[in-house]
Parts: C-alpha cells; sequence; structure tokens
C-alpha cells in the first residue's frame, strides 16, 4: 500500500498506513469488498485492513444507491408519496407503506377502520416473511447451501402472487395509504391465505430441516459474529441484530401500532449473539408471523377498508355518476391533492430488519416539508465492524448476510 | 428531567413531545438526557425553514434529534436552530455512537458541521460533489441524467451546461 493508492481510495476512509504491523509479524494489508460483489446484497463497499487473514479494521462505504427518495418526497403530494416509500427498503414494501401511512393519519387525526388494521397486519406479516425468506435464501446460497435459495423463492412466490391479487402489483404494493388500504382483500385473495397458512409451517420446517442441524451451516454461523447485548443496544442496532443478542425488544410489542397489541405472539430471542442465532431468531419470528396471520384472518372484522373522508380519500366510482360534490371532491384531490395540518410526527413500524420509522414535518401545504425515513439497515450496517472485528474473510460474507441490511434502505 | 433553564420551548406535535434548546447546549443538554435514561438516540437529522411561512422559526436550519428511553418506552424530540454559512452544531456521536452516520448524513445532505465530528465526511453523495442536496434552494431535476440525450451535451461542454 503506498501513500498515493490511499489518496486515490477517496476522502474519508481510514486506510492503513504504510508498513503498519500486524500481530502475526506482516504488513496489514487493505482489501476493497465490493461494492459489486455478490454477497453484499446490493452494491456495499468495504475497505478492510488484514492481518494475516483476520479483519482489523473495517470502514463500509455506501451510498451507490442512494435515489434522493427524501428529496423526490418533497416534491410529491402527500398520496403521492406513497408510491415512493415502497422504493427504499425494497424487500418489505407494505411496512414502509405503513410507517408513512401512519405518520400522515396522526398528522391529520384520523384513524382507520378495524378492517383496515387487519388488513395491514395481514400484508405487514406477509412482507416480514417474505422479507425474511429473500434472507434466508440468498444467505444460504452463500454459504453452500445452494437448494436454499429455490425452497424458500418457492414459497415468496406465493407471497408476491397474493400480493398481486390484493394490490395489483407483485414487489411495489403501494397497497397501504394514508386513511386505509388500496382496495378490500377479494375472496381468492383470502382463499390463498388461508392455504398459505395451513402450508407454512411444514415448510418452514423443510427450512430448518435443511439448515439448523446442517453442520456446514452451523460451522460457517456458530460462533461468528458476535454482538453482545450492550453493544447491540448502544450501537442502537434493532431488529433481528438486536434479538439476536438476548434483548426482548419488538415495536409490535414495546409500542403497539395498528392493532397488534391484539394478537397473541411471542418475541424471538435468542442469547447466542451469533450469526446462527440470529439465524434461529428469524426462523422463530417466521413461524410467530403464521400465527398473527391465522389470528388476523380468523378475526377479520367486517366493514369499510377506508377512513369515510372525502378531503383524504375520493369518493366511489359509482358516487361520481351521481353526485356533483363527488365529482369536485374527485377533481380537487387529484389536481391539488390535500393538507395536512403543520407539525412533525415521528413514527416507527417494526420491519423484518428492525426499526422503520418515518419522520415527517408538515408545513400545511399540500406537500410535506421534510421526509426523514429512519432506516434499520443503516444503523444496523454501522454494528458491522463490531461483529466483522478478529474474523476471517470468508466469515464476512456470513456476517454481512445476517446482518440482513437492504443497501436501497441504507442509501435511500 | 433536565435543568429547566436549557429548554427555551416545549410542546406536544402530534402526540411526540419535543424541547427546544440552545444550539450552544446540545451537548450538555444531551448528555443529561442520556444519563436520565434516554440511551437511545433512534436518529438525528435537519430541516430546512427556508421559506415556510406556516410557523415563525427562530433560524432557517433545524437540527432534530430522536431520543427514546427504551426501559419506560418515553420518546423525546430535541430540537436546536441554527443559522449561519455553515451551520454549526456540536457533534454528540461520543456520547451516542448511531449519530456518527447520522450527522456525516446530516452534513451530506444540508451542509450542517457537526463541531468534533471524528469524520465529518459525505456519506450517500460523492466525495467531489458540490453543494447540500435536500437544501430547499437545492432544485429537483438539477443534475443532469446520466446517459441521457442533455448528458451529451453536458459531457461535451461542462462549462455550458
Amino acid at each position: 500500500m503506498t501513500d498515493t493508492d490511499s489518496a486515490a481510495i477517496g476522502q474519508g476512509i481510514t486506510v492503513s498506513k504504510t508498513g503498519e504491523q500486524g500481530a502475526f509479524g506482516g504488513e496489514l494489508l487493505t482489501i476493497n469488498f465490493g461494492p459489486h460483489h455478490p454477497s453484499t446484497h446490493g452494491v456495499l463497499r468495504l475497505i478492510v485492513d488484514f492481518d494475516g487473514e483476520q479483519v482489523r479494521r473495517l470502514q463500509p462505504v455506501i451510498g451507490y444507491l442512494h435515489t434522493g427518495i427524501e428529496k423526490q418526497m418533497e416534491s410529491l403530494r402527500w398520496q403521492q408519496g406513497v408510491v415512493v416509500t415502497d422504493r427504499h427498503d425494497y424487500l418489505s414494501p407494505p411496512i414502509n407503506n405503513l410507517a408513512y401511512a401512519l405518520a400522515v393519519e396522526k398528522l391529520l387525526g384520523v384513524e382507520v377502520p378495524e378492517r383496515a388494521k387487519a388488513l395491514r397486519v395481514i400484508m405487514s406479516e406477509l412482507t416480514r416473511l417474505s422479507s425474511h425468506l429473500v434472507w434466508m435464501g440468498t444467505s444460504g446460497l452463500e454459504l453452500g447451501a445452494m437448494s436454499m435459495l429455490m425452497y424458500c423463492f418457492r414459497e415468496r412466490d406465493t407471497i408476491l402472487d397474493m400480493n398481486e391479487e390484493i394490490s395489483g402489483f407483485r414487489m411495489h404494493t403501494s397497497y397501504i395509504r394514508p386513511g386505509g388500504v388500496f382496495a378490500d382483500a377479494t375472496p381468492r385473495f383470502l382463499e390463498m391465505l388461508d392455504t398459505f397458512i395451513r402450508t407454512m409451517p411444514a415448510n418452514i420446517d423443510e427450512y430448518e430441516a435443511l439448515l439448523t442441524n446442517n453442520p456446514i451451516w452451523r460451522r460457517r454461523t456458530i460462533g461468528i459474529g458476535r454482538l453482545s447485548a450492550e453493544d447491540a443496544k448502544v450501537l442502537g442496532a434493532t431488529g433481528p441484530m438486536l434479538r439476536g443478542s438476548g434483548v426482548a425488544w419488538d415495536l409490535r410489542k414495546a409500542m403497539p401500532y395498528s392493532g397488534y397489541e391484539n394478537y397473541d405472539f411471542e418475541i424471538a430471542t435468542s442469547d447466542l449473539c451469533d450469526c446462527y442465532g440470529r439465524y434461529l431468531i428469524r426462523i422463530k419470528e417466521m413461524r410467530e408471523s403464521v400465527k398473527i396471520l391465522r389470528q388476523a384472518l380468523d378475526r377479520l372484522p367486517d366493514g369499510p377498508v377506508n377512513v369515510d373522508d372525502r378531503k383524504i380519500l375520493p369518493p366511489p366510482r359509482e358516487e361520481l355518476e351521481t353526485s356533483m360534490e363527488a365529482v369536485i371532491h374527485h377533481f380537487k384531490l387529484f389536481t391539488e391533492g390535500y393538507t395536512v395540518p403543520p407539525g412533525d410526527v415521528y413514527v416507527a413500524v417494526e420491519s423484518g430488519r428492525g426499526e422503520n420509522g418515518c419522520y415527517i414535518v408538515s408545513d400545511g401545504t399540500h406537500k410535506p416539508r421534510r421526509v426523514k425515513f429512519r432506516s434499520a439497515s443503516f444503523v444496523n450496517l454501522q454494528a458491522l465492524e463490531r461483529m466483522a472485528m478478529n474474523h476471517f474473510l470468508a466469515d464476512m460474507v456470513a456476517i454481512i448476510g445476517t446482518a440482513d441490511t437492504v443497501l436501497g434502505d441504507v442509501d435511500r | 428531567m433536565i435543568s429547566e433553564s436549557l429548554i427555551s420551548d416545549r410542546g406536544v406535535s402530534a402526540g411526540d413531545s419535543w424541547i427546544t434548546v440552545a444550539p450552544g447546549e446540545v451537548r450538555v443538554a444531551l448528555t443529561g438526557l442520556r444519563d436520565e435514561g434516554y440511551r437511545l438516540l433512534v436518529f438525528l437529522t435537519c430541516v430546512d425553514h427556508l421559506v415556510d411561512s406556516s410557523r415563525e422559526w427562530p433560524a432557517r436550519y433545524e437540527v432534530v434529534y430522536q431520543l427514546r428511553n427504551m426501559e419506560t418506552r418515553v420518546q423525546l424530540r430535541v430540537r436546536t436552530f441554527v443559522d449561519g454559512d455553515p451551520p454549526r452544531v456540536d457533534s454528540v456521536s461520543d456520547l451516542f455512537p448511531p449519530a456518527n452516520w447520522d450527522e456525516r448524513e446530516t452534513y451530506d445532505m444540508f451542509g450542517v458541521v457537526f463541531d468534533g465530528h471524528p469524520d465529518l465526511t459525505r456519506i450517500l453523495m460523492p466525495d467531489d460533489w458540490v453543494g447540500y442536496p435536500l437544501r430547499r434552494d437545492y432544485p429537483v431535476g438539477g443534475e443532469v441524467v446520466e446517459f441521457s440525450e442533455e448528458h451529451e451535451t453536458w459531457q461535451t461542454a461542462p462549462d455550458k451546461a
């Protein structure tokens, strides 16, 4: 490593100084990992100093997927912003929608009907399942369990089919909106959901049969990427990263939203504090999600799925043909949108990765003054150095994998 | 609660309680609040109040700290108003480790300088970027889209773009 090399890497990145000695007598070696490495789950670049083959210093370099989502939100009307929220954490769009919708509703002071709340819970849990499935499939693939990807994507595809049935879109559903949801669940959706709930526990058993006692998987994950409970708390980690370190913190229990206080489920925790612990947590969470889905489907209340407020949501199609007032409301909503009282609010929801929050400042106009997404991945990624310290290069893949960061969520 | 003399204003916005402190006293206030149990800094960001007639603002930039006590589950928002070019606030990255990247992001997007930050550089935008994208006077669409027709023109004559 020469001084010119370190200058070329760019300002703000600390690299090992020329000739810095490692504990094994050799020089520290700086290696660039990514941004196009397939195991970085997006485009994450790491600058790592190795002593022999052990990590001594690690600096994540992010921003490769920065799309200016927060800036875009400022030029979109309140109801248009939903579409953009889908796209920052692209593995859990309905949960992002939910954070935004809850924040806007809190500023507006409206409460959605019970059926809408239940449908929101159903979509959130389906999303959590599909996000965990993608995580398990890709992490399995990276650590040598190739078939995991096939098994996990099989069930994920069922979930995407359900997304399509209920919202018309497979991935970026924009299903949850301020004031309610896009449309009521179709009978076919409820049927698909029922079949899914009945078959999913056996599928989770199948994943466990493939991984939990798999000697290769255990060797690659047990004792790797340790993060103590104290470290996890201090570093602000949330989600499976925090619960994997034995801290029972889940926003669905701690600060319930959208009626989660009415469902019976457990918080998955593990005292292993390593990659294997985080894997067990996600398996347990998937089982709990299925439990929540069963309760939500069985108790799905009847009634409207949107607030009855023509100032926020357009009138039904049939009303437009008979009512002049409905036409006016429709026209006003789709030309200038609605206004939100001035103020600021922060709402956090639990996504598959941790706390996904939305901080909104309104100046009383048709567009937000500022929208800030507090993304779990952005904060969790800061714990990467602590987890990877003194591990081998090959273990970094397991550590990045189980941290489950979505780079779209990190860079927004 | 921290010393009342530090708090210049307080209130509740849509159910969230907040306090305002002077920019010079952010560190003192946040140290006090952390010792009281607000151990988690949920996020830190900035709001640009340029030409916002809905309310009276003491200064253009508002730096916001969202704190949470994980035992009592109480949240508190600390706000401070800063002006100047560049606006300056003391860094709290040694008090709350997650603030490290949040402060870098706020610097990157708003140009708020956090005094005492160990490595205050751009985090999301490229290192050689000029301007602070989330400021209200930074236009949307001001950047030429790569590989578009305009981009070709821009590539040939950067000074005339």
